[in-house]
């Protein structure tokens, strides 16, 4: 017998009409609801996400059907993109039967669900509603019954659990009534290929034809009321993420990571900076809000929200949708607070980890700028000391600006200001210039170049702060008015390329100084030497050690340098214990953001919890690439009671230490 | 209502110190600059009286220096100044306290300012004159080390520090010269929109020849630092003694404890 089956068999053509009526006035419903919503997206301000077009469509297309996004976190991961390419085929699945029954057929009496395709069809659809169904079960059992911490279950979720779940075992039902009155008498053979429609018809194989028919006719309706019904509450509830998501994955932001806006300061009339209401966002920041399906993968990677500060950037993120949509002339900076807004520390791993593209921190930034710009406001009194110290020395500490180049007595640096030919330019950055512990880092930095035959020039008392903790906590001007003071001296050195030992320098320099006229190249200094390591120009002998490691915020989720330090330090000997989250699921050590310069006075200590993380690797040493992380480190070794346990040394150090040929 | 500020551009204290070629007073490279940290004190203060009278009085800021002094003169007006007036005077530092006031005076007589704030002291010279002696030289109230300051309709009652952690409370009618302590209040951090219309605000500059007509009442001599003295200070005692002589010589002998 022939491998096919009769479309529309026993509710017959008649339902055409009507089911192609419903369809359209659902999907005209749907429509109007995201209407309505961008209307309210609209409140924002313009921002192109339309830009390079094709390569956009691509990314999405990738995103969506790779579930690349959504998969990096396995448990719920696995189970919903098995469960959305179900849904897919099931997809294209009835596109193909409209397809046929609707045009093919008529028009040009072309059949092609028969034969070979047909049991291919059939197979592949009953497999992918299966796995569907058991995935979908089995996330209705971890949200429902395990009911993981931070989970919140909304009405939207009982809505979407109930209803998809009653539209596949309807269909599977119409399927299973359907193949007991046609298949299983006539075409045992073909049933074979659809094994959960066989198996439910088994169930139902004893009733008579008639009863058959009238529960069929039944199932059907059903199936097609919920899938209507499904459609129109698409817009109004968590459905949406259908749309949004994927949108997303389209406006995604495609600049550098880490890229924030640079305020025009000298811009005519421009009386108010930064965010305090929705009018001030962009629609983007709007629309971030409908993305969300609170999934909660940033809240529980949030150092913040992990040591009990008041910080989860989904509770931000939801917060200024829920304005938009149900008050838009509210306050935002008093809706989402101040503890909240100064807690974060901007190490980003919200947003690499967000499946839905939502961009977290500049949400935050824009906050601080309209806290700091228009209101003087600062997490601390300490906070608006260490700013003006900054605007007054150039460094928070308050140290004299002239003994900025005092830690290079006796080494073998030259002072641009000299006129001397130099390889790079090395900045040095603050801490590393000021701080005692980490004199010993530039030092050590020095001391490699040297061995290395790689001549150093500094800036010395012409260097000032990079202006990045500035930036961060939303101080725009001063950011401006330092960053432009280094860029003159910088551009007057006449230089090529600029190494730096601290990740937020090589950001600010590297990417945020773009904005303000330097295009130039930067480097960290881990990836200059995995260079100098690989071309032979540094030679270090390796004392076997064993250590384990931090991958700093701005080193690994805003630079992807992640495997250049470990080459290094596998060179020098090292023997990892990897901490469980490394890599670009690194914990922050709390000093990022600005957070830098301000007392940590809510819940506790992001650096202790991380050395924490470090000393259960077992390793006696803890080694880092950031001067921020360094000083938390030495502070929450002591401060947590690790001391004797484990030590903290910076990469440069260790590397120094094994510098084999003196140049 | 009419108000005058009197600031003074100092070094900043970390700075490393080295005497200047005539030997009077410090050389200028290498030093970075800001508004004396008293005067901070001291334009807060007007700015909330001016706040706290709706913002019907007007603030002068003024500061006598070389050009670089302008810089503080527009930070005191993004804190909230309406006008500024720089007293050109290169050579300010060989200028006594009484020709500093004699100066100041000159400027405001004509003015006929209500209310003179200024600082306790400069950080560089901390002479704790100027203030007092511009009151006496007006024919003006005048109290001085302020930490608490309220105004109620043409009297001030005000708050001073004085010796031993005692304060004394004073009361005086407009006209009135005031110095400001730490403690007094919290200077405000200038808000964006603020520095920005600081910068079109009125700065008018003054040669000081045009105002100073007095001689000086004390020359500086000579200026040097102290001499180095060996060995350090054993503190003695039980550690509640060592803790309170330690933490008195912090905060007196260092910037450490603000």
């Amino acid at each position: 017998m022939e491998a096919t089956r009769e479309i529309y068999w026993n509710v017959g053509h008649g339902v055409i009409l009507p089911m192609y009526l419903f369809t359209a006035i659902a999907f005209a419903v749907c429509a109007y609801g995201f209407y309505k919503r961008v209307e309210v997206y609209r409140l924002g301000k313009e921002l192109n996400r339309l830009d390079n077009l094709s390569g956009r469509i691509i990314l999405l297309l990738k995103n969506l059907f790779g579930q690349f996004k959504v998969l990096r976190v396995r448990g719920p991961g696995v189970p919903h993109a098995l469960f959305f390419w179900g849904f897919v085929l099931l997809f294209i699945g009835t596109l193909l039967i409209m397809a046929q029954a609707d045009f093919s057929d008529p028009l040009f009496h072309i059949r092609f669900l028969t034969g070979h395709f047909y049991k291919l069809y059939s197979l592949i659809l009953d497999l992918a509603g299966f796995i569907a169904l058991v995935m979908l079960f089995g996330l209705t059992l971890r949200r429902f019954l395990v009911r993981p911490e931070g989970l919140k279950i909304t009405r939207d979720d009982y809505l979407m659990h109930i209803i998809i779940t009653a539209i596949i075992i309807t269909g599977f039902f119409a399927e299973g009534v359907r193949i007991a009155a046609t298949e299983l008498r006539n075409n045992p053979e073909l049933a074979r290929f659809s094994p959960i429609g066989l198996f439910v018809a088994n169930q139902f194989a004893g009733l008579d034809d008639q009863s058959l028919r009238q529960m069929h006719k039944l199932w059907w309706w059903v199936h097609f009321i919920l899938v209507m019904g499904f459609i129109v509450t698409i817009p109004w509830s968590k459905f949406r993420h259908l749309f949004t998501t994927p949108a997303n994955y389209l406006f995604a932001d495609q600049r550098e990571k880490g890229t924030i806006a640079t305020i025009n300061l000298e811009e005519e009339g421009v009386e108010h900076f930064g965010v305090d209401k929705i009018q001030d966002l962009s629609w983007k920041d709007i629309f971030d809000a409908d993305a969300c399906t609170s999934c909660k993968r940033c809240q529980d990677r949030c150092p913040a929200w992990n040591t009990d500060k008041p910080l989860s950037p989904m509770k931000v993120v939801q917060q200024i949708g829920e304005a938009a949509f149900t008050n838009p002339q509210a306050n935002l900076i008093e809706t989402v607070s101040q503890d909240v807004l100064w807690s974060c520390t901007t190490c980003r791993a919200c947003q690499e980890i967000c499946p839905a593209d939502i961009e977290h921190v500049n949400k935050i930034v824009d906050m601080r700028r309209n806290l700091v710009l228009m209101q003087g406001e600062f997490p601390g009194e300490e906070v608006m000391v260490a700013v003006n110290n900054i605007e007054v020395n150039g460094n928070p500490f308050g140290l004299a600006y002239a003994g900025r180049g005092d830690w290079t007595e006796g080494l073998d640096v030259q002072q641009m200001s000299d006129g001397a030919t130099v390889d790079i330019l090395y900045f040095v950055g603050c801490y590393a210039s000021f701080d005692k512990r980490n004199q010993e880092v530039a030092r050590s930095f020095i001391k490699i170049c040297n061995a290395a035959g790689v001549r150093v020039g500094i800036l010395g008392k012409e260097e000032k702060c990079c202006g990045e903790p500035l930036r961060k906590l939303g101080n725009e001007y001063l950011y401006q008015m330092t960053a432009q003071e280094n860029i003159e001296q910088i551009k007057a050195s006449d230089i090529k390329k600029i190494v730096t030992t601290c990740p937020h320098c090589l950001n600010t320099l590297g990417r945020d100084y773009k904005d303000l006229g330097l295009d130039i190249d930067v480097e960290h200094y881990t990836v200059f030497l995995d260079r100098l390591i690989n071309n032979g120009s540094l030679s270090i002998e390796a004392h076997q050690f064993d250590y384990t490691y931090h991958d700093s915020c701005y080193l690994g989720r805003y630079k992807d340098i992640i495997q250049q330090p470990r080459n290094v330090l596998h060179a020098a000997g090292g023997r990892i214990n990897e901490m469980d989250k490394t890599g670009y699921d690194s914990f922050c050590c709390g000093a990022g953001g600005g957070r830098i310069l301000a007392e940590e006075k809510i819940g506790t200590k992001i650096s202790e919890a991380r050395v924490r993380m470090a000393t259960e690797t077992g390793a006696p040493l803890l080694i880092s690439n950031c001067p921020f992380c360094l000083t938390m480190f030495e502070d929450g070794i002591k401060t947590g009671g690790a001391e004797g346990e484990i030590i903290v040394k910076d990469l440069a150090e260790i590397v120094a230490e094994r510098i084999t040929v003196q140049n | 209502m009419k108000i005058l500020v009197c600031i003074k551009q100092v070094p900043d204290m970390e700075s490393r110190f080295k005497i200047n070629s005539e030997g009077t007073w410090y050389d200028e490279a290498d030093l970075a600059f800001r508004m004396n940290e008293y005067d901070e004190y001291a334009v807060e203060q007007a700015v909330q009286l001016k706040e706290q009278l709706g913002n019907e009085p007007e603030i002068t800021i003024l500061s006598i220096g070389p050009d670089r002094v302008v810089e503080a003169i527009k930070k005191a007006l993004a804190m909230g100044g309406d006008r500024g007036v720089h007293i050109l005077d290169n050579k300010y530092y060989q200028k006594d306290p009484w020709q500093v006031a004699a100066t100041i005076a000159s400027y405001a007589k004509e003015q006929q300012f209500d209310l003179i704030f200024t600082g306790m002291q400069s950080q560089d010279r901390g002479s704790a004159q100027v203030g007092v002696t511009i009151a006496e030289q007006l024919g003006m109230a005048c109290a001085t080390t302020l930490v608490g300051f309220a105004y109620d309709n043409g009297t001030i009652t005000v708050k001073r520090e004085l010796e031993g952690g005692i304060k004394g409370v004073a009361r005086m009618k407009l006209p009135a010269v005031v110095t400001c302590q730490l403690g007094l209040n919290t200077p405000r951090y200038p808000t964006l929109p603020n520095i920005m219309k600081s910068k079109k605000k009125e700065l008018q500059t003054l040669p000081v020849a045009d105002l100073l007509k007095e001689a000086e009442l004390t020359a500086t001599d000579k200026m040097y630092p102290p001499a180095k003295k060996g060995g350090g200070i054993v503190l003695e005692g039980d550690v509640g003694e060592l803790v309170d002589k330690l933490l008195g010589i912090l905060k007196g002998k260092t910037t450490v404890l603000r």
